[in-house]
């Protein structure tokens, strides 16, 4: 048997080990454009921060493929699959037979397309190689512009202000995080992060950059002018489709797979930020394009690959980030648009702590925690086991909601709750 | 694997446990010294509350951990007994982990995630079971935890 | 643990050894299963004076802060320790009303147990109490003397009479600081009023009034005590007797005395020399009566009689491990529940007596003052009538005992200083001022199986008395010392230093002085004046080369005794800390502050030798400030500390 892997990151790692619990003879190769590997993308902007030395990225130790006997080619393209053939075609012209395919391309920065976006200096921030452009040119850098307000917009702001530089961050929607957060939570984050010195600007876009080999500002759709030696895009992510673009593997905005994130193809499994698949939450087909999520599909691709039947029950769109010490967490849907859902909102400004939490026919549907997230995974796991919470509503928001309060609900719900942790704290209650 | 496992009729809710496993985390291991150490020590049990009787809340060691799962620095990880284990070298405070925790049991201490850790400094036992006054804390396997409490009932 | 790290004792080894074959359960052993114990408690940060509560305080911080009344860490340990020497004082000065009631009685021709035995300390009591003495019939006078001392108790408002013994520059902060204690019960019902709900919430308050209860205790209820018992039963002279359970007789009936009081185990001396119950004895194929003791009541009768201790508080489930003692009575304080269930093992009966005081599985045998020599007559006649139950293949008396000398007091010992004819304390201040002696100490206080038996008393004697200080000694410490064989004058030989060596030589006596019971330690602030009063050791009891401890305490006893000792201007070391240490503030003020405040504090040290170091420490501190002399042989090792 010969499994071959495209990508080296969350979900390639973790299929390789599930591979390898099931079969351990069979031949894994690994393909991998990025020279450095077996690094976790999640803490490039620690990295860009000085946070972290380049060693403290490495998500396994150096020999992990030597122990797990795989054949590891790196700074290698995958061209095209060619899924009739059972085969790879790679940017070295080799072409690689495989028995299994799993696709873990990930996806790449979404860049802009305005007047003079071909300057030197307008960067995305994904990779290691991202963090290293940026880290070459910051000695010239005073100040930067931020293109985004999400997740990686504001943790590339995060890292640069740490790097005393003068940080912009340029939000086309009237908040930040819109993605993750409602704009009550995102107010939370923008006051902290405003007040630590970064400036966010809501409503705006670029719409020409300025300068000449290199960039020297940009222009905001109002007109006014910036000034700014450095700017990084951070406008979402798109799948990386090139592997599969003119083949019979079906696409959608990612490539779809099933419940054992299977493609069309019953050799030819996809995971990752490229798998677009079952929402646990809303049910219909997205990516929610997530470290835990890429972790967990690429286990349960791998697993199926060697020969189980496992199910994946679906990812769950979830986040987890702190800002200068103010962390937040959110899950599921934050900002219900039907009337159907139940919206439950604690605020306490002087304290920076918002919770909420979305219900729907008494079921958490979504909920976001700033500064008292302990319990985020109490709420999680109601979530995820689609439990009536009636029972329990009034304490939801409150501090003293926790595990224990769910007690009852595992008890009756035993058919839901089958992980044996669950029967080990509830047998005796 | 052999873990700690509570008898929750037997908490009275007298947090000794909470003492000791601060203690034991203590850089001095005395509890009249811990308490005046620079950093104060964190217990890793908390004892909450059901809606009326008391419940110590700890890390499960799960089998399979969605901790571990979730962690994106490779800070959670299992050794080779079983044992969640946090490296905190290697920990980022990201709070991915505290988001997938169904437990709860995972807190901060500053930048670090902080959970149980079943005593690494111990031979063989656990700070919070040996404290526990009533023996609600029980340390072994889930199968002799099950075969004790099936004594009980008789 | 194992048994080397259970005592020092050799006897306690043995017989622990025995009781682990036999699977009898001994305080070490409950202890153990006790561990680790509550650390709110040891902490000092639970309280249950109410039913908001119980309530405790996080100490790392994290959980809650305040009780539900919204006490402090503070305000929790102040009140709780407050308590602890209101239970320590009212147990001592109960001890003193037992005496001044027998006292009465005796005066009143209601007893035929007791009688008068030290009359010049009556004469001279009543002096000081102001009650006439002039031809007057000397039951009139204690008659007098024990009403006077009664209204001590209840006295609303003024001083308590010996109070006025302290010297006048320590009288004068006292009712600076408004700690002159009014009346012995008066501060203690204080206590309890302000440590309930919702009175007194300011730590220092609290703990300033404790040291004036305490002081209730020192100079009233515990010196009454000795006062008292030195005039009914005679004020001790030095004495000769043995000690540890090698005292304990194959061939006799053994009767142990356990507890406190003087008023009972002192008949049951007269009524076990009792001609009728030794022939008894003899006929039961015993060859006679054996009285040993443990505990402070064995030091009354020590001092005062030379009976044999049996052993010191952590012995007493030991000796009844011997299978060897026929019958132990027991009285008030320190006497463990848990005796009987190791008498259930052997033949030994248990007899409470005190009305206060009842024990399960323990035959109770009321005493009363009254009947005392009959009832004294029965429990001997119960031991006896109990010696032929003995079972003989369980009988294991070690070969563990111990040469002493006891019985010194405020006016013996110190006198003796200066040669049998030259009553003076001159010959002590001077042999203090020429640097002969470094200084005195006290080594007072319990047993705690938190700490190796015996080790803390022993081995802080032994470090201080090498390097010139005089160690006073009473209760369990003085039990413990005199097993070590620290009470013998030999000891003086081998482990005294030069200068303290010198002296014992030319008097003839230890190294180590037993002054009494834990009631005598009054004795040790008699002694304190009276070296004030003869003077070049400044005005003040805080100005003394002095120093106290406690190395192995546990008793609420201990507290109210380190207070009175500490605000008297004594400082203080303890082995076990108060638990108080989760409340910065009130570790604060009892480790420091207290200094500012009565011119001593505390500290707390567990280890035996840096504890007494620090005593010497404070003892060189107080010598400079006196500008006395350069100790005369000071050892080299002692200048580079």
């Amino acid at each position: 048997m010969h499994y071959v892997i495209v990508g080296g990151s969350a979900s390639g790692i973790n299929a390789i080990e599930a591979i390898r619990s099931l079969d351990k003879e069979g031949k894994i190769s690994l393909i991998s454009d990025e020279e450095f590997s077996l690094y976790s993308r999640c803490l490039i902007t620690y990295f860009l921060a000085g946070k972290l030395t380049e060693d403290k990225l490495k998500y396994r130790s150096s020999d992990f493929y030597e122990k797990q006997k795989v054949e590891a080619l790196h700074g290698i393209k995958a061209k095209k699959v060619l899924p009739e053939k059972r085969k790879l075609l790679l940017d070295n012209g080799r072409e690689l037979a495989y028995d299994r395919l799993l696709i873990a391309t990930g996806a790449s920065p979404k860049m802009v397309e305005v007047p003079g976006s071909d300057k030197e200096g307008i960067l995305g921030l994904r990779t290691y190689q991202d963090a290293q452009l940026i880290n070459e040119r910051l000695d010239k850098v005073n100040t930067v512009s931020i293109l985004g307000g999400g997740l990686i917009g504001l943790r590339a702001a995060y890292s640069l202000h740490a790097r005393n530089k003068q940080v912009k961050v340029i939000v086309k929607s009237n908040q930040v995080l819109s993605q993750m957060l409602d704009s009550g939570a995102a107010n939370f984050i923008r006051r902290k992060i405003e007040q630590k010195g970064i400036q966010v600007m809501t409503g705006l876009a670029a719409v020409e950059f300025l300068g000449g080999k290199e960039v020297s500002g940009l222009v905001l759709d109002d007109g006014r002018k910036l000034e700014c030696e450095l700017v990084i895009v951070g406008k979402g992510v798109r799948p990386n489709l090139e592997l599969v673009k003119g083949t019979e593997i079906k696409t959608d905005y990612g490539i779809i797979v099933d419940d054992y994130l299977q493609t069309n193809f019953p050799n030819i499994y996809a995971a990752g930020d490229v798998a677009q698949g079952k929402d646990l939450i809303s049910g219909q087909s997205t990516i929610n394009a997530l470290w835990p999520c890429a972790v967990a599909q690429g286990r349960v691709a791998g697993l199926n690959m060697a020969g189980k039947k496992l199910k994946y029950d679906g990812s769950m769109a979830m986040n987890s980030v702190e800002f200068f010490g103010l962390p937040v967490i959110s899950m599921g849907i934050t900002r219900p648009k039907d009337k159907e859902y139940e919206q439950l909102v604690r605020e306490d400004e002087k304290n920076f702590v918002y919770k909420k939490v979305v219900l729907r026919k008494n079921r958490v549907q979504g909920m976001i925690l700033v500064n008292k997230i302990e319990q985020a995974g109490v709420m999680g796991i109601l979530m995820r086991k689609k439990v009536d919470v009636s029972s329990i509503k009034e304490m939801l928001l409150e501090d003293k909601f926790d595990f224990a309060k769910i007690l009852p609900i595992i008890k009756e719900g035993k058919e839901l709750f089958t992980e044996r942790e669950f029967e080990e704290s509830t047998i005796s209650y | 694997m052999e873990k700690i496992f509570c008898d929750i009729r037997k908490c009275l809710g007298c947090k000794s446990c909470e003492i000791a496993c601060g203690v034991e985390h203590s850089t001095s291991k005395n509890i009249f010294k811990s308490i005046r150490e620079e950093k104060k020590p964190r217990q890793r049990v908390i004892v909450r509350s059901t809606t009326k009787e008391p419940f110590p809340l700890r890390c499960h060691h799960c089998e399979e951990a969605p901790c571990i799962e979730a962690c994106m620095s490779g800070a959670m990880y299992k050794d080779e007994k079983g044992v969640t284990r946090h490296d905190p070298d290697k920990c980022v405070g990201c709070w991915m982990c505290i988001m997938v925790c169904p437990f709860g049991a995972i807190s901060r201490q500053e930048s670090l995630a902080l959970k149980c850790d079943l005593c690494p400094d111990r031979e063989d036992s656990f700070a919070c079971v040996e404290a526990c006054p009533t023996k609600a804390l029980f340390a072994g396997t889930w199968d002799e935890f099950k075969k004790r409490l099936g004594q009980e009932k008789r | 643990m194992k048994k080397q790290d259970k005592s020092i004792d050799k006897a306690s080894q043995e017989l622990l050894e025995i009781a682990e074959r036999e699977g009898i359960d001994t305080a070490w052993e409950r202890y153990e299963a006790m561990v680790p114990q509550c650390g709110f408690g040891e902490l000092g940060l639970c309280c249950r004076n109410c039913l908001l509560g119980p309530c405790r305080i996080d100490p790392f911080e994290e959980g809650p802060q305040k009780g539900v009344c919204g006490a402090t860490p503070e305000i929790i340990a102040a009140r709780n320790l407050t308590r602890m020497i209101a239970a320590g004082a009212s147990a001592h000065s109960d001890h003193g009303r037992d005496v001044a009631h027998t006292l009465l009685l005796a005066a009143q021709g209601k007893t035929e147990g007791y009688g008068i035995k030290d009359e010049d300390k009556l004469l001279s009591l009543a002096n000081e109490l102001g009650i006439k003495t002039n031809r007057r019939d000397k039951k009139e006078i204690a008659k007098e003397v024990a009403e006077k001392v009664f209204s001590e108790f209840g006295q609303q408002h003024g001083e308590l009479q010996f109070s006025h013994r302290a010297p006048e520059k320590r009288q004068a902060l006292w009712r600076k600081l408004g700690i002159m204690p009014r009346g012995i019960d008066r501060e203690i019902v204080e206590v309890m009023h302000r440590t309930s709900i919702g009175v007194d919430n300011d730590p220092e308050n609290l703990i300033t009034h404790g040291m004036k209860t305490a002081l209730g205790d020192g100079w009233g209820g515990s010196m009454i005590a000795t006062e008292l018992s030195d005039v009914l039963f005679g004020t001790p002279r030095p004495i000769r007797a043995k000690v540890n359970l090698g005292v304990l007789k194959e061939d006799e009936v053994n009767l142990v005395v356990h507890g406190h009081e003087p008023t009972l185990s002192d008949v049951i001396v007269t009524a076990s020399q009792d001609k009728e119950l030794i022939e008894l004895a003899k006929k039961n194929g015993a060859k006679g009566i054996n009285l040993a003791g443990i505990c402070c009541t064995a030091n009354e009768i020590l001092m005062r009689h030379g009976i044999p201790i049996a052993g010191n508080f952590l012995q007493q489930e030991l000796a009844i491990t011997t299978g060897a003692v026929d019958l132990m009575l027991v009285d008030v304080q320190c006497v463990m529940p848990g005796l009987s269930s190791v008498a259930r093992c052997f033949h030994t009966k248990i007899v409470s007596t005190s009305p206060k005081a009842k024990f399960p599985g323990a035959e109770h045998v009321e005493f009363n003052e009254e009947e005392a020599l009959p009832i004294a007559k029965k429990i001997v006649r119960m031991a006896v009538e109990n010696f032929k139950n003995r079972m003989k293949e369980k009988v294991n008396i070690p070969k563990v005992k111990m040469d002493l000398v006891a019985g010194f007091t405020a006016e013996s010992v110190f006198k003796f200083l200066g040669g049998r004819y030259r009553a003076t304390y001159r010959p002590l201040n001077d042999a203090i001022i020429n640097g002969r002696l470094r200084g005195a100490a006290a080594i007072v206080g319990c047993n705690n199986p938190k700490i190796k038996q015996d080790w803390g008393h022993v081995e802080m004697a032994k470090e201080l008395i090498k390097n010139d200080v005089l160690v006073v000694v009473t209760g369990c410490s003085a039990i413990a010392n005199a097993k070590a064989g620290l009470l013998k004058p030999e000891a003086a030989f081998q482990y005294a230093g030069k200068g303290l060596q010198e002296i014992c030589q030319a008097v003839g006596v230890p190294p180590v002085l037993h002054v009494g019971s834990c009631v005598d330690n009054s004795r040790i602030l008699i002694t304190l004046c009276n070296v004030v009063n003869e003077g070049g050791l400044g005005e003040d009891i805080s100005e003394l080369p002095v120093a106290g401890a406690a190395p192995e305490w546990m008793s609420e006893k201990a507290v109210a005794i380190a207070f009175y000792v500490v605000a008297s201007g004594v400082f203080t070391v303890l082995g076990n800390p108060f638990p108080i240490l989760g409340s910065r503030e009130v570790t604060e003020l009892l480790t420091r502050r207290l200094t500012e405040v009565v011119g001593a504090n505390f500290a707390f040290e567990s280890d035996p030798i840096k504890a007494a170091q620090l005593m010497i420490d404070h003892i060189n501190k107080k010598r400079e400030a006196l500008k006395l002399k350069p100790v005369m042989y000071e050892k080299e090792e002692v200048l580079v500390k």
